[in-house]
């Protein structure tokens, strides 16, 4: 509103004063004042994103050390990545975490929505206390869950022993590396758990009224109630999510890790993430070309997943229309 | 009038901002000639807490002893800032440190500037720095790097649990095999003592292919599969873990305390032995000061092989985009003089770098000190060589290490998977 008022103002303030200007003149200054404004923005934009895409899609075509001058290699990159062993296994990897995170993360986030909807005492409290895991930096929530998951001295195995369960060695049993990693990425599942708290309160209560005057139990309640309005959300946070585990790597990397600036992998590779693993060849092993093109391929399987998602969506996502 | 003073203000606003943004993204070089005339270099290092503080304080010793230079030390531990410092035209450091590991893949890729002519220049005694380290400072022929101090492998053992098993500090491997059997505690299951630990299977691992006559590099490239480095893998896979089992010995690793903290299994007593670095020394008296521990040869494979060891170094060097050589030279020839280095490896408690040093009675007061420095020179004393492959090479071993140590693989095989991803090594 003020806005308005004020280009208004100095609208008819110019108009006077404009005799020694038509209007072409002051529309390209007021278009080169806007480009100036908008100037740090599109040098950051060029700088920052357009020329490093555009560059890392030349570089994985070469081969690239960061230091010496690329050479062109063409597709090479590309065919060596279709038989690297650990590059697959950095890929399989991915998709285990993929496909296990990200259902577990949308269910939590769903369910504790729920939860954290109920009017109990001390809601606030408890909408903080989810919150808070989210704002503790990945690093140090890594090196927190490492400690945690210590089978001797670690909290999660003490823990299960109050219930005779005797914990497995967590990072350095294959099996369970894994299932560790998705612990730790579920940790801040509390900034989706908000998102869909403030789904939840767009819903009418008349609807829900309506519904149980109907007879309609809690499934039912949340089938044709509560799923109609969250799940455009629902959508948004699978795709997010969906990118977050692709290109998961601080969190293997830190559990991972023995030592610094070394290339670790855990037992039998089993927290090799792909972004790690490009990581690794464009920092630890200076192939900055092969990095390139593994990130070109990520890039693509990303589009292609998030592509898939987005065409079954108009199966299960309500626009509203109907 | 008003108005248009204000656009012209506007755009200038908007055109400082711009320029600041642009300076930002551009950053600034380091270093320069200051107010008094000295010229500033930039020492980044990726130390930090008291090492940083003993480094600080040598800088500002030599800075009080120089009418022409000013140091200005930098903590920097981001390996990955340095990379992306040294592969603009303009850097931000003068001089640096990394591992001699390293020295030769930088310096194939010339982002390290040659040091042969400072060290005629400056009178660096080469000749004093233990060999084994100075064979990782040098690429096709040319010294890119310095060492500071030096690291080697011995076998750490804990006396009381020795004593308590009646056995001596072993001498071949078979004494060390029966000695690793004896002090392990099988409890349910559950190993509660092991005779033999590990700090880093890594390095455990090389370490006893050079003590069983191994060699990990040749003059054409990575020897794997040397007749010695399978021996070594093949007693330990036998010796350590078939023993207690793969499962059971990743249960107790997982349950291991912190790397050095009074939790470390060797310093809480365990591990009744361990192959591990000079370190050792200061962390033990830091965090275990009532533990009862000793420390001797790695038991050799045969007598010719007695003192084998592993030799790593930290090293200085000069990124080729300094626009300060001469300057970085001189304090870099100060920083590896005698004095500076016996105050910076004991600040580290680090071997230093001179044999001239080893011997001196600066270093009396870590416990079992000798014996690492005595190993050092040893001529049984190598190194892993520093090459443009060094890093994936060292993580295809670690893999295949890994597979050895849970028994999944044999080590034939795991080292073939290795030689398998050779060809893609890069080369320069």
């Amino acid at each position: 509103m003020t806005v308005t008022t004020a280009s208004s103002r100095i609208r008819q303030g110019a108009r006077p004063a404009g005799s020694g200007g038509g209007r072409r003149p002051r529309r390209r200054r007021s278009t080169l004042i806007g480009l100036a404004f908008a100037a740090p923005f599109i040098v950051g934009f060029l700088f920052l994103f357009a020329y490093p895409i555009a560059a890392s899609a030349y570089y994985s075509f070469t081969d690239f050390n960061l230091f010496q001058s690329p050479e062109w290699v063409g597709l090479d990159n590309y065919v060596q990545m279709f038989n690297d062993g650990v590059f697959w296994k950095s890929l399989a990897n991915t998709a285990v975490l993929t496909v296990f995170g990200v259902p577990l993360s949308i269910g939590i986030a769903l369910a504790g929505a729920h939860l954290l909807n109920t009017p109990v005492r001390g809601q606030p409290l408890y909408r903080a206390l989810v919150y808070l895991p989210s704002i503790v930096p990945v690093v140090v929530g890594g090196y927190l869950w490492r400690w945690m998951l210590n089978a001797e001295y670690g909290f999660v195995n003490f823990f299960l022993s109050w219930f005779g369960i005797e914990g497995p060695a967590w990072l350095q049993n294959p099996d369970f590396t894994k299932p560790s990693i998705i612990f730790l990425s579920l940790w801040t599942v509390g900034g989706t758990m908000i998102i869909y708290l403030a789904a939840l309160q767009e819903v009418p209560k008349e609807l829900y009224e309506a519904a149980e005057l109907d007879g309609a139990g809690i499934w039912r309640r949340f089938t044709n109630v509560t799923w109609p309005t969250v799940s455009p959300v629902t959508l948004f946070q699978v795709i997010v999510s969906i990118i977050g585990f692709l290109q998961i790597f601080a969190q293997p990397y830190i559990m991972a890790q023995e030592r610094l600036n070394q290339a670790s992998s855990g037992p039998g590779q089993s927290m090799l993430s792909y972004a790690m693993y490009l990581y690794q060849n464009a920092f630890v092993f200076l192939k900055m070309g092969y990095a390139s093109a593994m990130a070109w391929t990520l890039f693509l399987v990303t589009l292609a997943v998030s592509l898939i998602v987005l065409a079954t969506s108009k199966k299960w996502v309500h626009d509203g229309s109907d | 009038m008003q108005l248009q003073q204000h656009k012209t203000r506007r755009v200038l606003i908007a055109g400082a901002l711009t320029a600041a943004t642009v300076a930002g993204l551009a950053g600034c070089a380091g270093g320069g000639t200051g107010a008094d005339g000295k010229t500033e270099i930039t020492f980044s290092y990726l130390w930090g807490g008291a090492e940083a503080e003993a480094l600080e304080q040598i800088i500002a010793d030599f800075n009080e002893s120089q009418d022409e230079i000013v140091v200005k030390g930098v903590s920097s531990p981001d390996q990955q800032k340095q990379l992306t410092s040294m592969s603009s035209s303009s850097g931000s450091f003068d001089i640096s440190d990394n591992f001699g590991n390293n020295v030769g893949a930088w310096a194939s890729k010339g982002v390290l500037a040659p040091l042969d002519g400072a060290i005629a220049a400056e009178g660096i005694d080469v000749d004093d720095f233990i060999p084994s380290a100075m064979d990782q400072m040098s690429y096709d022929g040319t010294t890119y790097a310095l060492p500071i101090a030096i690291h080697s492998f011995q076998l750490l053992y804990n006396k009381t649990l020795l004593d308590e098993a009646g056995i001596t500090p072993p001498t071949t491997m078979d004494e060390l095999a029966a000695a690793a059997q004896k002090l392990t505690v099988v409890d349910s299951g559950k190993i509660t003592q092991l005779g033999l630990g590990s700090a880093n299977d890594s390095t455990t691992l090389t370490t006893l292919g050079f003590a069983f006559g191994g060699a990990w590099d040749g003059e054409d490239g990575p020897t794997p599969a040397d007749a010695g480095n399978l021996e070594a893998l093949d007693w330990y896979q036998e010796n350590i873990v078939e023993p207690v089992g793969a499962d059971a010995l990743s249960t107790f690793v997982s349950g291991q305390g912190e790397y050095l903290s009074a939790q470390d299994p060797f310093f809480s007593g365990k591990v009744a032995m361990i192959i591990d670095g000079e370190w050792r020394a200061a962390s033990a008296g830091k965090v275990a000061p009532e533990l009862d521990w000793g420390v001797t040869a790695i038991p050799a494979a045969s007598p010719d092989l007695e003192n084998s060891t592993q030799v790593t170094a930290s090293t200085l060097f000069i990124p080729a985009n300094s626009k300060h050589k001469d300057e970085a030279a001189e304090f870099l020839a100060y920083l590896v003089s005698e004095e500076p280095m016996e105050k910076f490896s004991l600040a580290l408690g680090n071997l230093p770098a001179r044999v001239s040093l080893t011997g001196s009675d600066a270093y009396a007061d870590l416990e079992n000190f000798g014996v690492w420095a005595e190993a050092a020179t040893s001529p049984n004393a190598q190194s892993l060589a520093s090459a443009p492959y060094s890093a994936e090479y060292a993580a295809d071993l670690k893999t295949a290490f890994d597979e050895v140590v849970r028994l999944t693989s044999t080590p034939e095989d795991a080292i073939a998977t290795v030689e398998s991803r050779m060809a893609n090594y890069s080369q320069k």
